[in-house]
């Protein structure tokens, strides 16, 4: 596990170099694109910042990649980390498109899902009814954090714990460095 | 009982005979003698059904033996395998097994295979560990280089069907056969484990590994208690002892314990282990998540980290919308922004202003530190710090108004007070301008 200091430096130095690469467009952009770009460099400079190891970071960079626009910020923040860790691996977020099949099975499934849902509580009729409650109140939480987490789709429950895991803790980093960024921000502007 | 061993020997010399290495000779006699030693135990212990443990350590042994030997001379082979054919007549359940034998030896024609058979029925004898062992010594043919790996699931299959005596998780055992490579002791004694009857628990000591320990103390335990069916158990290596062999293996072989009353079924079993890991991984989840130290139950715990995450991800889209008024341009020079004008005295007027509690002062001023230091190591560089305030004093009549649009949104969101307070110190002055209302814009922004 890494250290949370670290993260949190690698994070910084990644989100600069990302809003640099904005600036190079020499585009004027007004206040909404503008979020969006923070926010977008943001996000892939956090995921770039991680191990590389799990599925929400894949997802959002290659996410970030596909947009035409945001293309050129995605591969100067990871061309940047490259350049600056040699003895890391050189690509740990290589370019591959996500799998599309998860969703496609998952529609699938869900009628299959339903049938058996009914038969299995046919045959259960002995269990209690706050057993069942609990279980469909579990599986649409899941699902609402399927949606939540990037690339959450295509995970087993297991899975998306851990992810989640993962998830909130890059989140929690980022949100402190931007506290921070716009902190001093405002100071600089009252000055 | 008597016939078996000379003819016992004779394999076994016929064996040694056929060595070519000294070094391997004197290991043959060795571990010839030691499956002699064991055989008679077992046959001691017959009555009282235990199973010893010699066996394991002599079946990949003489397996390996007997393959390194085989493969110089195939003649010993045949008369390996016409023993175990006259020994077993005065049992009948192997009966079947030797006719499955001379089977694969004319049909398959695979040496090693055999002699893993041969193996089995010189060593195993009476015991209903055969369909196992057999898997196992197969396993260690694998392992040892042999080609049978193709050969192994129909002939265990074909074993099981024979025997007519297999457990589920007999079969979880053969059916991983295939992917085990490596540790052949170590997964062996796993299998043997794995299937063994409630009636003839492995009760001796395993230094090799001392997870086997206190399976074998468990298992004496359990003995005593209840010889019933729901006290089978599963071979519990846990990961420390697998780890060696996990790592080279693929890692979908899970040992579990079964315990007691509870189903043993491998589809249960493969249950539990997944209920096991979402139940550890939630607590984990529990320590990050602020405020569920008090809340048990699965769901209550996911609408907690729903909310958390929701609330995370709303605060970045603030912070970036802040960013984003507060800068004009895109590109922040962070390093010259720390190098030139923030200060430590700066940070102490400007939080005290804000009304903030000491407390909070303290808890940011500390966090404000590890990013002062990030500031002085990058290198300072680009657009001077002038020239951004000059630029921005020229356009926050633009940037402000559209902002104040988002500033009753803000109350709406779940955030900490310092944020509120900051929003109404920065554009309090500006709340007389006249503005624009869009709604579709805040609409745009707080999707939620």
């Amino acid at each position: 596990m890494r250290s949370p200091s670290s993260l949190k430096k690698e994070f910084l130095t990644k989100w600069v170099v990302g809003l640099r690469a904005w600036s190079s467009s020499s585009k004027e952009m007004g206040l909404l694109e503008r979020k969006k770009a923070i926010k977008l460099s943001a996000d892939v400079a956090m995921a770039a910042a991680t191990n590389g190891t799990t599925i929400w970071s894949h997802t959002l960079i290659n996410n970030a990649s596909k947009d035409p626009n945001s293309k050129h910020m995605v591969q100067s923040i990871l061309t940047s980390a490259r350049a600056r860790d040699q003895s890391n691996e050189p690509s740990k977020f290589p370019l591959l498109s996500p799998p599309t099949r998860c969703a496609r099975n998952r529609v699938r499934s869900k009628k299959v899902l339903r049938k058996a849902r009914i038969n299995y509580i046919q045959r259960c009729s002995r269990r209690s009814a706050a057993s069942l409650i609990a279980k469909t109140l579990v599986k649409k939480r899941t699902q609402v954090l399927k949606g939540l987490v990037p690339g959450g789709e295509c995970m087993d429950e297991s899975c998306l714990i851990k992810e989640t895991l993962d998830y909130m803790i890059s989140l929690r980093a980022q949100v402190l460095i931007m506290q921070h960024i716009a902190k001093v921000m405002e100071l600089f502007n009252s000055k | 009982m008597n016939r078996t061993r000379p003819e016992m020997l004779h394999c076994l010399n016929a064996t040694g005979n056929l060595a070519a290495a000294t070094s391997r000779e004197m290991s043959v006699l060795e571990r010839q003698r030691a499956v002699l030693k064991w055989h008679q135990e077992q046959l001691k212990r017959r009555q009282q059904r235990h199973f010893d443990d010699l066996n394991v350590f002599s079946a990949p042994l003489l397996a390996q033996n007997i393959n390194g030997l085989i493969d110089d001379d195939g003649s010993g082979l045949n008369e390996i395998l016409t023993r175990p054919t006259g020994m077993e007549t005065g049992r009948p359940d192997f009966g079947s097994k030797s006719g499955v034998i001379l089977d694969l030896d004319h049909s398959a024609g695979h040496v090693n295979a055999s002699s893993g058979y041969c193996l089995n029925f010189a060593i195993s004898g009476n015991i209903n560990f055969p369909p196992t062992v057999v898997a196992a010594a197969t396993q260690v043919n694998t392992a040892v280089g042999a080609e049978a790996k193709v050969r192994e699931p129909t002939t265990s299959e074909r074993l099981s069907v024979t025997t007519g005596r297999q457990s589920s998780k007999k079969r979880k055992a053969e059916k991983s056969l295939p992917s085990e490579v490596d540790e052949e002791e170590d997964s062996i004694v796993k299998k043997i484990r794995g299937c063994a009857d409630e009636e003839e628990p492995t009760n001796s000591d395993q230094h090799q590994n001392s997870n086997k320990n206190n399976w074998n103390n468990n298992s004496s335990k359990n003995k005593e208690s209840n010889g019933d069916k729901s006290n089978r158990e599963a071979s519990s290596c846990t990961s420390k002892g697998n780890s060696k062999a996990s790592a080279v293996q693929k890692p979908d072989y899970v040992h579990v314990r079964a315990r007691r009353g509870q189903a043993t079924d491998s589809h249960s079993l493969a249950e539990r282990i997944r209920r096991e890991k979402i139940s550890e991984r939630m607590k984990y989840l529990q320590e990050l998540v602020p405020g569920c130290n008090k809340i048990t139950g699965k769901s209550g715990m996911l609408d907690e980290i729903i909310n958390y995450v929701q609330s995370l991800q709303r605060q970045v889209e603030y912070l970036s919308m802040k960013l984003a008024a507060l800068n004009p341009s895109v590109d922040v020079n962070i390093n010259d922004l720390f190098a030139k004008e923030v200060s430590p005295a700066c940070l102490a007027s400007y939080l005290p202003t804000m009304g903030v509690s000491p407390e909070m002062a303290s808890q940011s001023y500390l966090e404000y530190n590890p990013v002062e230091t990030m500031g002085q190591v990058c290198v300072s560089e680009g657009v001077n710090l002038v020239d951004a305030s000059l630029r921005r004093s020229m356009s926050p009549p633009v940037s402000i108004p559209e902002t104040l649009l988002h500033s009753s949104c803000f109350n709406q969101i779940h955030n900490s007070l310092p944020w509120e307070l900051d929003l109404q110190s920065l554009f309090s002055m500006e709340f007389q301008q006249e503005r624009p209302i869009n709604c579709s814009l805040a609409d745009l922004c707080w999707p939620y």
